[in-house]
């Protein structure tokens, strides 16, 4: 019996070739983007999943409490933490300190090859916790020695070719021998922490002058803690027993009620969001919202198989009523139709496999991933094959049960028109259709207004031919001498350094006192720059009272500036000169305001930060000169930073591509909308194609009596196109509302927002009727065209 | 073998109630042939449909070899109806998309035989029809009095007790006709067959052992030959 409807089903495919290729490529399509962002969505569930025991494993993070900002959560802890979980708390198996792992960058040597990479200190245990694959070495002996590196293969492979790295030397900064005890494999893609090399932590503390009492300073909140749990011990049975260690251990930290919390891997990705302390969701929404996307864009192709095949289906109601006068049940006919649409589902399937295939290096680009088919998994092809069964049954119900009802009698008399019948319900799936597309492309527009009107904020600097070079190596010491050279060369106008980017604050402080503070006024968190003399001119940022630095250090060691967020934080009045205390009862006078500079994230307002005269830093920024050719002035720095720091390759970065890094997220979220509504809208375009062709056929007799009565072809188009056009709007008054609502609901995650106007709506409803027009004017236009002649004598 | 009794059928059309079947009672015996005559719209096919339990009267009481068929459900009717009942219309309905040999095998298909038994049954009729050399062929490829064979074989294969036809001749020349009804009378009397057939031939209807005429949805008479 599959037999006969299979082969029924497939000359009914090749003999209508147009409705055929319709249907399939219309549901590939709709089954390639469902199907891409199923393998996006299981690619971000996958994070950090690889590792063995991913679950009893979490991050150490602390909760503060402040009058201004309310309850926040960060990960950066104090080290003394770390002895009290590892000796005091049963339970935890395994304690890890570390600093930013995979942000701490560093110069390694071997021979003539120098590469500046990411990587971390951390405790042994580090690797114990994590149970990355070791190439060579292993867990338990790696990184014990103080004077050790863990490198990952690539990282070796760079540095030693393909000999043997074990026991070999890496040049660390220029400065130690470290000896290579283990090569990992590489991290996964879709590791939360990424890094290049592990050194010990305890080489850290010894060599780094700053971490001398890091170790028994509970105030400083600079690292990184992980923790391993005892099998079948969770983090409730622990949470109690550690959230006040902080609060107990260190009673200067106990005004902003510290509380010691776990964030387990599992949600490090998906959920890194905190607001009051508690886990608040993150990326999640984001991979929950395509998820939304995808199955509407499926349903939208499904809808279209849906359409087609109740129009069409005055051509195969005399079928069903043959079928019926020989014997059939309704049962086995809807059965016939799923056998045919599960049919025509595969088919499409094989084709949006094909469409994967050729999307998935673009779409990797575009949201710099490494997906791929998973051809070798079984449990992949199980799934698609039940992705093929429901989205077959899915798009064949409709016809099937409307199909399979038609009294024989009626469909074998030819009395009825039996496609007109399904007129309605096939006019409420094409409205649904339009809705999830142009509330697709109000949400890309507004997604694109929204990062176009935080990217033409006002930074308060000027990012133009601006550059910047970490401050390492010997650069330091050579500071002067590089500027001069700098400078010498006529390719740089302005040199500056500071202890952060421009385009970040590495570290805060905490402004404590001010003139005209009142008793209650808690602290005030400040971003701390210290920076040189030149560094507001370098970057053009300019002053709105008081004077800039001197260019001597040491003249301004009590002066600061502050910005404007400063005063309006702490209402000020006459700033300059008055003298205020941050960090520990260092009296500082400030000099001068200077205006807001951006230098965190551009959704939110600018924050309160001091800069002070300073020598060295972390950063060096400078300017190149105007009308200079960008490629031959890079040549020249090169040569210059060469010069003054051999061992380290030089790297450099432009501003302003580093300022468009903040955007990332909100550029994937556009991007990604902007193709799902385009492919929504093409793919509910081409349903509209085979109904508008339909229709026509349909009305033929009618619109050869309208052309012999007189009509024109315009009057015969517009006759056509307005029933469509109707539908389209009603769409559009659908959509707008819903999707104001999810946008003001994502704009409220944003400071800084763009208010939303009714012209998105309008402009929406234009293109979506422009678009509509184009696809079914092709229709009508050969319908209007035809020899009224012709479709009346065919009658 | 079956009986109407009381037979009405109607349709709510607007305020008025139009009568298509009006108080009809019939008794047909194994073996007969009939002719339903009657002038167009005077309810020859819909009591055709009524019989072949493809339509369902408005009111009465039908009974169909010792079941009264009022009272079944759709499912029992359908069952009762593919074991006894073959049915041929007037414009052939083959389905376009399959071939003659495919298009005489469905009803079997429907009725659960085996695939080697479908083939020995079908090739049977093909032989008993002369159609052999067709069998690979659509319904398009063929000239109208050959789909009615077609048609006809179709509704026979399945060996019902009863056949149904609703002008069978009416889309077919006078020589065509004439060896359809040869043959709906040589499945009378050789096999046994029950025929009822609608028709606005009297020539054609002479083929039968009964004619029934049909005025304004009642019988009007009816003769045995």
């Amino acid at each position: 019996m599959i037999k006969n409807y299979l082969k029924i089903a497939w000359r009914n495919i090749v003999s209508n070739k147009v409705y055929s290729a319709i249907n399939i490529l219309g549901l590939a399509a709709g089954m390639a983007v469902a199907l891409l962002i199923g393998l996006w969505v299981f690619n971000e569930f996958s994070y950090d999943k690889f590792l063995p025991n991913y679950k009893q494993l979490y991050r150490v993070d602390l909760n503060f409490t402040s009058q201004h900002d309310g309850e926040h959560t960060q990960q950066a802890v104090p080290i003394p933490l770390v002895e009290v979980l590892r000796k005091e708390v049963p339970g935890i198996k395994r304690v890890a300190e570390t600093d930013w792992v995979g942000w701490q960058w560093h110069d390694l040597l071997v021979g003539d090859k120098k590469l500046y990479l990411g990587g971390g200190a951390t405790h042994p245990d580090f690797l114990n916790i994590f149970q990355y694959p070791f190439v060579k070495g292993n867990a338990r002996a790696a990184l014990t020695e103080t004077y050790s590196i863990v490198l990952t293969e690539s990282t070796a492979k760079a540095l030693f070719g393909n000999e043997d790295p074990i026991n070999k030397y890496v040049r660390f900064d220029n400065k130690q021998n470290l000896k290579v005890t283990g090569v990992l494999k590489d991290i996964p893609k879709n590791a939360t922490l990424q890094f290049s090399f592990l050194t010990p932590f305890s080489f850290k503390e010894q060599t780094e002058s700053w971490m001398k009492d890091a170790r028994t300073t509970w105030t400083n909140n600079s690292f990184n803690e992980f923790v391993e749990l005892e099998p079948g011990v969770t983090s409730a049975q622990i949470a109690p027993k550690i959230k006040n260690i902080v609060y107990q251990k260190s009673p200067q930290l106990r005004v902003a009620k510290p509380e010691v919390i776990l964030h387990p891997l599992a949600d490090w990705h998906l959920y890194s969001d905190f607001k009051n302390g508690k886990e608040a969701g993150g990326f999640i929404d984001y991979v929950r919202m395509f998820s939304i996307i995808g199955m509407l864009v499926l349903i939208i192709a499904c809808i279209n198989f849906m359409n087609l095949s109740t129009a069409r289906s005055e051509k195969r109601a005399r079928e069903v009523g043959v079928r019926k006068a020989i014997g059939s049940q309704r049962k086995d006919l809807i059965f016939q139709f799923l056998t045919e649409s599960i049919l025509i589902t595969f088919i499409a399937f094989l084709f949006s496999i094909l469409f994967t295939q050729l999307a998935l290096p673009f779409f990797n680009e575009l949201i710099s991933s490494s997906i791929s088919i998973p051809y070798g998994n079984p449990l992949f092809w199980c799934m698609m094959i039940c992705y093929v069964l429901i989205t077959g049954l899915l798009a064949g119900s409709r016809p099937a049960f409307y199909l399979s009802s038609f009294n024989p009698v009626t469909v074998l008399k030819g009395a009825i028109q039996v496609g007109k019948a399904a007129a309605l319900p096939r006019k409420i799936l094409v409205v649904l259709q339009f809705s999830c597309s142009i509330a697709l492309i109000i949400s890309t527009i507004i997604v694109y207004q929204q990062i176009q009107y935080a990217k033409s904020r006002p930074t308060g600097y000027n990012a133009d031919r601006l550059m910047m070079t970490d401050m390492s190596g010997d650069l330091e010491t050579h500071y002067a001498a590089l500027k001069n050279d700098l400078l010498a060369s006529g390719m740089v106008e302005s040199v500056a350094s500071a202890s952060s980017p421009i385009t970040n604050v590495y570290s805060h402080m905490s402004l404590d006192k001010w003139p005209g503070k009142n008793p209650g006024d808690e602290s005030v968190n400040i971003g701390a720059i210290s920076v040189s003399d030149t560094y507001l001119k370098t970057l053009g940022m300019s002053l709105v009272e008081g004077h800039d630095f001197s260019s001597s250090w040491s003249a301004d060691t009590n002066n600061v500036i502050v910005n404007e967020a400063v005063i309006k934080r702490i209402g000020f009045k006459n700033p300059i000169n008055k003298i205020i205390d941050y960090s520990m009862g260092n009296k500082r006078r400030i000099i001068g305001v200077v205006k807001d500079a951006l230098m965190e994230s551009p959704f939110f307002p600018v924050q309160p930060a001091i800069f002070n005269h300073g020598r060295g830093g972390n950063n060096i920024m400078y300017r190149l000169a105007k009308n200079v050719n960008t490629q031959d002035a890079i040549q020249k720095i090169t040569k210059i930073f060469n010069t003054y720091n051999p061992a380290y390759p030089y790297i450099y970065q432009f501003v302003d591509e580093e300022y468009n890094h903040k955007f990332n997220l909100e550029m994937l979220v556009g991007k990604l909308a902007g193709v799902f509504a385009g492919l929504a809208i093409f793919i509910s375009c081409l349903g509209l194609f085979g109904l508008a062709a339909y229709v026509a056929e349909q009305r033929t007799k009618e619109i050869g009596i309208r052309k012999v009565l007189g009509a024109s072809i315009s009057q015969v188009w517009l006759l056509l196109s307005k029933d469509f056009i109707l539908l389209v709007i009603i769409s559009c008054v659908i959509a707008s509302p819903i999707a104001l609502y999810f946008l003001r609901n994502w704009l409220q995650k944003y400071d800084y927002r763009i208010t939303i106007g009714p012209g998105v709506f309008v402009l929406s409803a234009i293109v979506a009727i422009v678009i509509t027009l184009i696809t079914i004017s092709f229709q009508a236009i050969k319908a209007a065209l035809m020899n009224p002649v012709k479709s009346l004598r065919s009658e | 073998m079956l009986s109407l009794q009381h037979v009405s059928k109607y349709y709510q059309a607007g305020g008025n109630k139009n009568i298509v079947l009006n108080d009809i009672s019939l008794e047909i015996d194994e073996g007969e042939f009939i002719s339903i005559m009657g002038p167009s719209g005077s309810g020859k096919s819909t009591l055709l449909n009524v019989i072949g339990m493809l339509d369902e009267p408005s009111e009465g009481y039908h009974y169909f070899v010792g079941n009264a068929v009022h009272q079944l459900k759709e499912k029992q009717r359908s069952a009762l109806y593919k074991q006894y009942i073959g049915f041929v219309f007037q414009a052939y309905h083959l389905i376009d998309e399959l071939t003659v040999y495919e298009n005489i095998e469905t009803p079997l298909i429907y009725q659960d035989f085996k695939g080697a038994e479908r083939k020995a049954m079908v090739a049977d009729m093909l032989d008993r029809f002369q159609i052999v050399g067709k069998k690979d062929l659509f319904p398009a490829q063929l000239s109208g009095g050959q789909q009615q064979l077609v048609g006809i074989a179709r509704a026979l294969i399945a060996k019902p007790k009863l056949l149904l036809a609703d002008e069978p001749t009416g889309n077919l020349n006078s020589k065509q006709g004439m060896e359809i009804m040869e043959l709906f009378r040589k499945l009378n009397k050789e096999d046994g067959v029950t025929i009822i057939q609608v028709t606005h031939s009297e020539k054609n209807a002479e083929y039968g052992s009964r004619i029934i005429n049909l005025l304004d949805g009642k019988v009007d008479s009816s003769r045995k030959f």
